[in-house]
């Protein structure tokens, strides 16, 4: 590999590496610059893996990093990956299936099982799944319940990483949009099981996912996720506490809140997350939202199809831990 | 249309109201502009006669029917309290001046159009919801603040007025909060602080209007109204943090029951005044609306998105924060000038 212009760092340490910046940072100061401006002068002087890094920083320090119209943050989502990669290939050791059935363009619903009664894991890791073994990969938009928006620091992160309120106008906008969209209809009904009910695949809400995908002609592909059921084994709900905070539940496990913030470290089960071949609604008219019978059926199709995929995966894995 | 336009606009002695007093003084197609408010605008305006009365008075109408107007711009509804217009008088301003406007304007028989600049208040600030709202989605959330409450109420009396009077055409403009260096609103100089106190662990979605957009906008739509409500707002969203990176502050995250507290503090030693009670919970869970409407139908395109708003807003207000008190808006209209 040829070194590139402007690099110097070859031959030279680390340390030589960092004293040249400094260097370059009086400097720049001295000779009356902002503090950003000599930091971006002065990174010249770092290595080609370091320069970048440092430069995407000052970028954002200076309000220059990219956000969309629903404040996903392109850059924070790519930092925050690795952890994701990690906790995937490592503590999860996740099988994914069926990624090919997700379009690499174009408007579509990843419909999935919803677990993880603390922090519902499973929307980062069928993200996760999507990036790493997708041929194109593209970042999916996921609905969040109302309540998760309304807490400080979790809100606004969520939102960066891609999350917006569950609502018909947000999924709407979306998928007209051709965004990839990613549901868990169960919503509450899903993460706040109880261990005993681990794998029962609840109700799919009233619906509203079909009416929606119908309305904007979008295929839904049914995601099936095994393990986050026995990340945080739910084994008591404190409804008062929850009822005092504005949250659908408030999980007991039995690490958490026992061991205090030593219980949020999920239980390294084993995962399989498959994707299921999509159910093309394009027989019907867009005007077919309006026919309740026909929406609660093709709801209760795409949950059989994802309970189906439930019961096979998690006969395939076999124990949830070893 | 032979003869010319003869326009009323209420609230004359306000920014937006001599704003746009002036552009319509430029357009030829304007026959006549009559102000209306209480007190003469700060600065002399051409083609324009000013009637000295208060939009909450029943002698409107009297007034009102002497001028033969065929259009009526309300820019009376006020978001704070201005000076000779403080917080308890804000309700009766807002709502009964509406009121007694809409009244007037009912026994006005030459009148063909009435547009009011109202606020996208309407769809609340709320941790939830649509991340865009449109137009038929007011009120879809509870209204906290008493501003959202009022202009709630204005615009329930609005949308009935314009039910009895189909042949009358009834334009309804919810901004989003403006922005720009020649304004002395409160969320324009609190952009300017060199240190910001946010609340900690929020980190809202943002439309601030450049102010050029906010005028242009209501100059189209005083001229060319479309009939119901049309949203005015800059495309796309900001979150906070990064409109304060860009105007060039620093964050100073503090507990949010502290935020109201430390903002007067800070505001009354730097003389940039307190926010106004809504926007205490714009700034914690933000809002954005929709503003296809307003590019579609009323066929106005926003000049600048919601972050070339605030790179122009820095840009015109310069490296130095505006000194406080009186010399500011002297300093500001020059800095303005020098940008052009």
């Amino acid at each position: 590999m040829t070194p590139q212009p402007g690099s110097r760092a070859v031959g030279s340490t680390p340390a030589v590496a960092a004293i040249e910046f400094l260097q370059g940072l009086r400097a720049g100061l001295e000779a009356g610059l902002a503090p950003e401006a000599a930091a971006e002068l002065a990174a010249a002087a770092l290595p080609e893996s370091v320069r970048k890094p440092v430069r995407g920083v000052l970028a954002r320090l200076r309000g220059d990093n990219h956000e969309d119209e629903w404040g996903f943050d392109e850059e924070l989502a790519e930092t925050a990956y690795p952890v994701f990669e990690l906790l995937y290939e490592r503590w999860w050791r996740v099988r994914c299936t069926g990624v090919g059935h997700v379009p690499s363009h174009g408007r579509a619903m990843l419909v999935a099982n919803h677990a993880g009664s603390l922090l519902p894991f499973d929307a980062a890791m069928i993200t996760t799944a999507l990036m790493k073994e997708h041929p194109l990969p593209r970042w999916p938009r996921f609905m969040a319940l109302d309540w998760a928006f309304a807490a400080p620091f979790l809100g606004p992160f969520i939102r960066k990483v891609g999350g917006v309120p569950a609502n018909h106008a947000n999924a709407t906008r979306i998928l007209d949009a051709d965004e990839l969209l990613m549901t868990f209809p169960e919503g509450a009904k899903g993460s706040g099981k109880r261990y005993s009910e681990r794998y029962q695949v609840q109700r799919f809400g009233r619906g509203g996912f079909v009416e929606i995908a119908l309305r904007t002609g979008t295929p839904i592909v049914p995601v099936a996720v095994i393990g986050a059921e026995e990340t945080y084994p739910m084994i008591a709900d404190a409804a008062p506490l929850a009822r005092l905070l504005g949250a659908p539940f408030a999980p007991i496990t039995p690490t958490f809140p026992w061991l205090g913030p030593l219980g949020l470290v999920p239980l390294p089960s084993r995962w399989r997350i498959e994707f299921c071949a999509p159910v093309d609604l394009s027989p019907y008219p867009p005007e077919a939202a309006e026919d309740r019978r026909l929406v609660l059926d093709l709801s209760e199709a795409v949950r059989e199809k994802v309970a189906g995929a439930v019961r096979e995966n998690l006969l395939e894995r076999g124990p949830a831990f070893g | 249309m032979p003869e010319g336009r003869r326009i009323a606009i209420a609230g004359i002695a306000g920014h937006w109201g001599t704003a746009l007093a002036q552009r319509l003084a430029a357009d030829p197609s304007v026959e006549r502009i009559y102000g209306l408010d209480t007190q003469a605008p700060a600065v002399e305006l051409e083609r324009t006669e000013l009637l000295e009365v208060d939009i909450r008075s029943p002698a409107l109408t009297r007034v009102l029917q002497g001028t033969g107007v065929d259009t009526v711009v309300h820019c009376g509804i006020l978001w704070y309290p201005e000076p000779g217009k403080p917080a308890r008088t804000l309700h009766d301003i807002n709502v009964i001046g509406t009121l007694q406007l809409l009244a007037a304007c009912e026994r006005t028989e030459t009148l063909r159009r009435v547009v009011v600049r109202g606020s996208a208040a309407i769809y609340g600030s709320e941790p939830a919801g649509p991340s865009f709202f449109s137009e038929e989605m007011a009120r879809s959330v509870p209204l906290r603040s008493s501003f959202q409450r009022d202009i709630g109420e204005l615009e329930a009396y609005f949308e009935n007025f314009a039910d009895r009077h189909r042949d009358l055409l009834c334009c309804m403009l919810r901004y989003q909060p403006e922005i720009g260096p020649e304004l002395r609103t409160p969320l324009s100089r609190y952009l300017s602080l060199p240190v910001v106190p946010t609340q900690l662990g929020f980190d809202p979605r943002l439309q601030l209007l450049h102010s050029e957009d906010a005028i242009a906008a209501l100059h189209r739509a005083s001229l060319n109204p479309i009939r119901g409500a049309v949203n005015v707002a800059p495309s796309g969203s900001i979150s906070l943090s990064r409109a304060i990176r860009i105007a060039g502050g620093v964050q100073l995250p503090v507990p949010h029951p502290l935020f109201g507290p430390t903002l007067s503090g800070l505001g009354r030693r730097l003389g940039v005044g307190g926010l106004y009670g809504d926007a205490v919970r714009l700034l914690r869970y933000g809002r954005g609306i929709d503003n296809r409407r307003l590019r579609e139908e009323l066929d106005y395109q926003p000049r600048f998105d919601a972050v070339s708003t605030l790179r122009d807003f820095t840009e015109r207000r310069g490296t130095r924060l505006p000194a406080p008190g009186p010399g500011l808006p002297a300093a500001l209209s020059a800095n303005a000038g020098a940008a052009r």
